[in-house]
């Protein structure tokens, strides 16, 4: 994908990107969380060691900022 | 040793409320700063957006761990 | 005013609750005939007939109600159909304008004076909105990108590195169908019940410490309450109109993804 800011961008565009980008960041971090941190809290119940939601919702959250980092921050 | 003072009830509301400042301060600062700088120099438009949205990520990541921490760390 | 016959016998300031919210049905057998239900009948209503009597019989040099209609066209067609529909904005404009009008005589009903009761502080209501436009959104997805490739423009976007994928598809995927339309319509909600429970709770100060139970240290403080309500419902009449806003924005965004899919 070009980086960002060497496309062409049409008018009509302009603010589609933003706008995209600025609601998307924290549906990214929200689901991050939700999907590595409920597998973690799963697996946390299945095993009967607590330290695994943690580690999956911070998992979740680092994935969603490396997501949005090359997605939209290159 | 008797109890002085006490928080009872909510203690996990109370506990996002005051996790939500930073977040809250950091995300202004960030878009403040970048609606100046863009108005300053409107060609680096581009630029300026990316390190927008990156900052903006990083800091609301605290935000939202902020608002699971109460179940995070148990009762 | 119903709190505020509970609130009468007793002797301490309690704060309004959730009991804000239970609305008892209006016609004594029909039970499903509550007050939000009449105000969204009512929204409909004035929604109609304020775009009939606009737009039935234009004029080239618009007068009266049409001018009015027409400046709220224009909003609806510059800041959130265009931006995001680019050329097929104008085949939208039906839907989304109706959409921005509807949503935003629903949250002002919450600061009319005899009715105050917001529409969308009861959750059914965004969550149709949300739903209808979800199901059009994932509609209109398979329809012009294909089943298998609007999933994969989703949930697969050129350019990352191979072994991501596998990590980061069902976050995408979660967070475009499942996590966009629960916060298209908690938005709404959210804000809604949270100004409603404001604009109470500080008009309740400003009439206990001034008329129930008027002493010469609560006075001032009722005063503040009366103050305050005044300064929250400027604020939340903003609100409204900036939530109705977002939401007809996220719904043309959201479209607007589905016809041309992201690159």
């Amino acid at each position: 994908m070009p980086a960002m800011s060497e496309k062409k961008i049409r008018p009509e565009d302009d603010g589609r990107d933003f706008a995209n980008a600025a609601w998307s960041i924290p549906s990214y971090l929200l689901s991050g969380m939700i999907l590595y941190g409920g597998a973690g809290w799963l697996l946390s119940k299945w095993t009967g060691v607590v330290a695994f939601t943690p580690i999956g919702l911070i998992l979740g959250v680092a994935l969603a900022i490396y997501l949005v980092y090359r997605k939209y921050g290159r | 040793m008797s109890v002085l003072a006490e928080v009872t009830g909510s203690l996990g509301s109370i506990g996002y409320g005051l996790a939500a400042i930073g977040p809250g301060i950091g995300v202004g600062i960030i878009f403040g700063q970048g609606v100046q700088a863009i108005a300053r120099q409107p060609e680096a438009y581009g630029l300026i957006r990316q390190n927008m949205l990156l900052g903006f990520v990083l800091t609301e990541a605290l935000a939202l761990i902020g608002l699971v921490a109460p179940f995070m760390f148990g009762q | 005013m119903s709190t505020l016959t509970l609130l009468a016998p007793g002797d301490e300031f309690t704060p309004p609750g959730l009991e804000l919210f239970d609305t008892p049905p209006i016609i004594p057998g029909v039970d499903w005939f509550t007050k939000p239900v009449l105000l969204a009948l009512l929204s409909t209503v004035i929604v109609v007939a304020f775009c009939w009597s606009a737009f039935a019989n234009p004029k080239i040099v618009p007068r009266g109600v049409q001018n009015v209609a027409e400046v709220g066209y224009m909003f609806v067609r510059d800041q959130v159909a265009r931006p995001f529909l680019g050329k097929d904005a104008d085949r939208w404009m039906g839907l989304l304008l109706s959409i921005f009008f509807l949503v935003w005589v629903w949250n002002l009903m919450g600061v009319i004076p005899v009715v105050q009761f917001p529409v969308a502080s009861h959750i059914a209501f965004p969550v149709v909105l949300a739903l209808s436009i979800y199901v059009l959104k994932v509609y209109l997805g398979i329809k012009h990108q294909g089943a298998v490739g609007y999933f994969k423009n989703m949930m697969f976007p050129p350019g990352l590195p191979k072994p991501i994928y596998v990590l980061l598809a069902p976050i995408e995927f979660l967070s475009n169908l499942i996590i966009a339309p629960f916060t298209h319509a908690v938005r709404l909600f959210a804000n809604m019940f949270a100004g409603h429970i404001i604009l109470a709770f500080f008009s309740l100060v400003g009439f206990w410490f001034l008329f129930e139970k008027l002493t010469p240290l609560g006075a001032p403080l009722g005063v503040v309450g009366v103050i305050m309500t005044i300064a929250m419902t400027g604020f939340e009449m903003f609100i409204q109109f900036l939530q109705a806003f977002l939401f007809a924005m996220l719904a043309a965004m959201y479209i607007g993804n589905s016809l041309h899919a992201e690159h």
